[in-house]
């Protein structure tokens, strides 16, 4: 019994020993290597942060920098940092929090990257970018969405994500119905689909921002785009007739149907929108362009069902309804070096609206914001998404990403009492505005 | 009559518990039959559907990835993070639940209220100490709050569970003329070995599956551990279900085989065989 | 030889104090590094107005901390916390102790059940929400077919702010119930066979022997597991975070899942650290009461 014990505190100790010697040489021998142990890195090396963890882009970032890397005058070489969405977010807050921050990284521009730029994370590249092939290649809105207070802080490089509805061709011919053109339309053939017991709508909106596309697409037909612009800049207020009529509606259609049972409790993540589709339980999803790659890589035969049309416009309304909600560059590029290692980063992200590797991407179902791309585009549906953002006046950036991420998490959530009919769309507004006041009095202090 | 009770009330107790086992079991024997399925199957026949073929390609590709360096770096860190954990709870423990001295009722105080610290406002200044020292983006910076942060509850269960533990063994030490570090290291050691095992299961557990240091101290894959394995399969947009599952089973089988050997440890009797040893 | 006697006890009271040093030395070194800095940093931090990534904070004093008491956010969110942590006691100790006596009556053949019962402890979050967000959805879930059985409509537990609540405790208690379990057998192996041989030559069954004997002696591990329980379920963010984010509304915001939206979401972090510190202070102080009470009966009792 002794003899046992003894033995095993003599091997807790030697573990214990070993394990702080082991410690103690690896950082010292990290020390000598000096890879990747900082977040910006070293002399010649450019860390960039990114989202690539999946297979799919982690290819697009991995072939970008190997273009970079063959192509380069510059000693710097640049190291990819994948860390997954979810959590991507939270480092880069932690990482700057310590005044640390990658040389090059991604963001999804609006609310968030202005507060990189405000806190000194985000250098202009202006010049950078007006003496490049950028400005030819890439599309006007996607650099208006990267500018903030008249410089240009990022590169946008990745999908066209905007929002319209995606359909099953085959539900609507077994029921006659024709693609609507006006909301009432929409809503004649969501209630034909409800008499049949079919959801019209399927949607998950666990997440909220799922939901928030009808409220913004809804607000928008109402009202055009000057509403919200009033209501951010304090001259108008989210108490306006289109919030209120965006808020009616949702309200409206859960009371009739039109959204599958328990929708805020079900998780776009975990594929339970789509389930509704594959299963044709469900027959429309206003959802994000992105939706053309996953369903392709979920089953390439059930695409063949699948059609696609913008949101429609209010009878009889004449507020411009080829509008489109959604960004025309979902991610973007920012960076936090100087002189020439900046000169380096920049160059690195001018590859991925290279010929190559737009090519590239196109196949992998992503749709980089560059000018032309539709002629490069052989999907039918990207193609037409394509087309309706060209024909688009203009186009809204999502709310979430757009507003300051304090009064984006109250729309979020109100938007999503709407649907649970929790509140009336008199007290989401109220909450709304409440939010973006709070928001103005602040920043004026 | 009374066995007769006791046989009814017996049978009752057995189907209670089998009827737990279910709800214990269920979720994951779905998570096992899930990661089975091709990517489509399971969006169109749903969750709780049978697997239509015994699909193995899931976990061919999940182990012909990186799954293998993920194992070995969290193999690392759970076995020293566990042995400096134990060890160190373990010599706390004793004072506090033995030693009469004026400190020990604040100490333990203090150690009870910082188990109600928030694991998330530990992460910035995590990160600023990893970085400071040159251990950041090494699977070593994740065993120094691995330990910390489980020490406050690990001390508090461990100082419980001694206190329990009858005194008349040490009396009896004592007699034999036992010093205050022999008598932790042959007496108490050993009578604590239940108490141990049950911070080893739940510590470990926890350790296996950490996330938020895990992803804020290291960067570079060839330093991560298990539980972020599961990033290879989540993109921006939706995630590869069964390739997840896939990964999540690999990664718990290794916990039970654990667990089976550790609750020997919990088995009834210890002091009993500690007093005529 | 009375001063010698002194001497003595004083030299065994230092020695007492030396020894319980050097016992106490390697947890104090790490809890300071890696507990004590980080609280101190987040009471700093709250006394500023931050975004929690600028270079410059502006120094506001006790304001962040009055906001945080007027917050009705914060207040309805340590009341969830509240009704998570008495469910949580009511619910995953009694479970977890029945299991552990059904295992320690069964003997060595139970080794089984105790590997099974274990198994939801092991699993990660990840899982448990992608599979408890299928099981539970209205539509073709699990609980609306049970519903279904009994002529009952689809139910929508986790979108319906009444529920939502309930159903998560029921999935928290579902996974932290194996670990209440685990918690007992240990205590169940601090009470020697004799006691229990002993009672049953006297004739006692083994519900009386769980009732009068058994249950006495655990109280004091009983006691311990619950005041672990309250603290776990008052800091409890990891499940709540995966399956509702909070939401519906805030029916299932939680302290810690409020104080995550401030810090990283919202870019409030000297907010979220008055949070993070309203909800330091206020778990220790329910659970440092919470033992004293519990403690002041045990002594009143010998």
């Amino acid at each position: 019994m002794k003899k046992k014990t003894k033995s095993l505190i003599a091997l807790l100790l030697v573990t214990v020993m070993s394990a702080v010697m082991v410690v103690g040489c690896s950082s010292n021998g990290e020390s000598k290597e000096e890879t990747t142990d900082k977040t910006a890195g070293g002399d010649n090396e450019i860390v960039f942060w990114n989202i690539g963890t999946e297979e799919v882009d982690k290819a697009i970032y991995d072939k970008a920098i190997e273009m970079y890397h063959e192509s380069t005058d510059t000693e710097y070489t640049v190291t990819s940092v994948p860390v997954q969405n979810d959590t991507y977010k939270e480092k880069l807050v932690i990482a700057m929090s310590s005044g640390e921050c990658p040389d090059m990284y991604i963001n999804w521009s609006g609310g968030p990257m202005n507060e990189y730029i405000e806190s000194g994370f985000a250098q202009p590249i202006t010049e950078l970018f007006n003496n490049s092939e950028l400005p030819d290649r890439l599309l006007e809105a996607s650099v208006a969405q990267a500018t903030y207070k008249e410089d240009i802080y990022a590169v946008p490089f990745m999908n066209v994500s905007l929002s319209g509805i995606f359909y099953n061709k085959d539900m609507f011919k077994q029921y006659n119905l024709e693609v609507p053109t006006t909301i009432e339309e929409l809503e004649k053939v969501s209630d034909t689909f409800v008499e049949n017991g079919i959801t019209p709508f399927a949607l998950a909106n666990a997440p909220k921002w799922t939901g928030s596309m009808y409220f913004m697409n809804l607000a928008a037909r109402k009202g055009g785009l000057e509403p919200f612009a009033a209501a951010v800049d304090g001259s108008g207020s989210f108490e306006d007739e289109c919030f209120i009529y965006a808020g009616d509606k949702i309200l409206e259609w859960t009371e009739k149907g039109y959204f599958p049972e328990g929708v805020n409790s079900l998780s776009e993540d975990d594929g339970q929108a789509r389930q509704m589709l594959y299963q044709e339980t469900a027959a429309m999803d206003l959802i994000g362009s992105w939706y053309t790659g996953l369903i392709q890589q979920d089953s390439p035969e059930f695409y063949e069902k699948i059609g696609w049309f913008p949101f429609p416009g209010l009878e009889g309304s004449d507020v411009d309804s080829s509008i489109m909600i959604g960004t025309i560059g979902d991610n973007f590029i920012s960076f936090n070096c100087e002189d020439d290692k900046l000169a380096a980063a920049f160059e690195c992200a001018t590859k991925f609206s290279e010929d190559e590797m737009v090519d590239f991407m196109v196949e992998s179902g992503k749709v980089p914001p560059v000018k032309g791309v539709e002629d490069k585009l052989t999907d039918p549906i990207t193609k037409s998404i394509m087309e309706s953002a060209n024909n688009a006046s203009s186009t809204q950036l999502w709310y979430d990403q757009y507003l300051p991420p304090a009064v984006a998490q109250a729309h979020l959530d109100s938007s999503q009492e709407l649907f649970g009919g929790t509140i009336t769309s008199k007290e989401a507004a109220e909450q709304f505005q409440k939010a973006m006041e709070e928001y103005l009095s602040e920043s004026k202090e | 009559m009374n066995k007769v009770k006791s046989k009814v009330s017996w049978s009752v107790a057995w189907i209670l518990g089998i009827i737990w086992s279910i709800v214990a079991l269920l979720p994951f024997v779905f998570m096992v039959l899930n990661s089975f399925k091709e990517k489509f199957e399971l969006l169109t026949e749903g969750v709780f559907s049978i697997p239509k073929s015994f699909y193995l390609d899931n976990y061919k590709a999940v182990l012909s990835g990186n799954f293998f360096r993920f194992f070995f770096n969290s193999v690392i860190v759970l076995f020293v993070s566990l042995t400096i954990l134990l060890l160190i709870s373990a010599c706390a423990s004793y004072p506090l639940s033995r030693f009469q001295f004026k400190l020990a009722k604040p100490i333990y105080a203090i150690i009870v209220a910082c188990m109600s610290i928030p694991i998330h406002i530990t992460l910035i200044p995590v990160f600023k100490m990893s970085k400071n020292m040159g251990v950041y983006d090494s699977i070593w910076a994740l065993i120094g709050p691995y330990v910390a942060t489980a020490i406050p509850i690990s001390v508090f269960i461990l100082t419980s569970f001694m206190k329990e533990i009858p005194v008349e063994i040490e009396e009896a030490a004592q007699i034999d003329g036992c010093g205050r570090y022999q008598m932790f290291f042959r007496i108490m050691l050993p009578l604590a070995k239940p108490g141990l095992a049950t911070l080893a299961i739940y510590n470990g557990v926890n350790m296996w599956n950490e996330f938020s240091f895990a992803y804020t101290l290291t960067q570079s894959s060839a330093n991560r551990t298990l539980p972020l394995a599961v990033w290879e399969f989540q993109g921006q947009y939706s995630m590869n279900t069964p390739m997840v599952m896939a990964v999540l089973t690999l990664t718990v089988i290794p916990m039970i085989i654990l667990f089976i050997f550790a609750q020997d440890k919990l088995v009834k009797g210890m002091t009993a065989g500690a007093v005529k040893g | 030889m009375g001063k010698k006697e002194l001497s003595l006890t004083a030299k065994r009271k230092k020695d007492t104090r030396m020894a319980a040093f050097v016992f106490l030395l390697p947890i104090a070194i790490l809890m300071i590094v890696y507990i004590f800095y980080p609280i101190i940093d987040t009471f700093h931090t709250s006394l500023y107005k931050w975004n929690g990534i600028s270079a410059d904070k502006t120094m506001i004093g006790l304001k962040n901390w009055v906001k945080l008491a007027q917050d009705t956010s914060f207040w309805t969110a340590f009341k969830n916390n509240l009704i998570v942590m008495v469910l949580s006691i009511c619910i995953q100790i009694p479970i977890g102790l029945a299991l552990a006596t059904f295992i320690d009556f069964g003997g060595k053949k139970m080794t089984v059940f105790k590997v099974l019962w274990f198994i939801p402890l092991l699993m990660s979050s990840v899982a448990i929400g992608f599979l408890f967000s299928y099981a539970l959805a209205t539509n073709g879930g699990i609980f609306s077919a049970i519903s279904g059985l009994f002529g009952g409509g689809n139910i929508d537990l986790l979108g319906n702010p009444k529920t939502a609540l309930f159903t998560v405790i029921g999935v928290i208690a579902w996974q932290f119930t194996p670990f209440y379990m685990v918690y007992c057998m240990a205590a169940y192996t601090n009470l020697s066979t004799e006691v229990y041989e002993a009672a049953i030559i006297d004739g006692a069954s083994k519900g009386q022997y769980f009732w009068q004997v058994a249950l006495p002696l655990l109280a004091p591990s009983i006691k311990s597991a619950a005041i672990l329980s309250m603290v776990g379920s008052l800091k409890y963010f990891d499940l709540v975070y995966v399956m509702t984010g909070g939401g519906p509304g805030t029916s299932t915001e939680l302290m810690a899942t409020y104080m995550y939206k401030q810090s990283f979401v919202k870019f409030n972090m000297g907010y979220g650290s008055a949070v993070a510190g309203g909800m330091f202070i206020l778990i220790s102080l329910v659970s440092l009461i919470t033992m004293r009470i519990l403690n002041g009966k045990k002594k009143e009792a010998a």
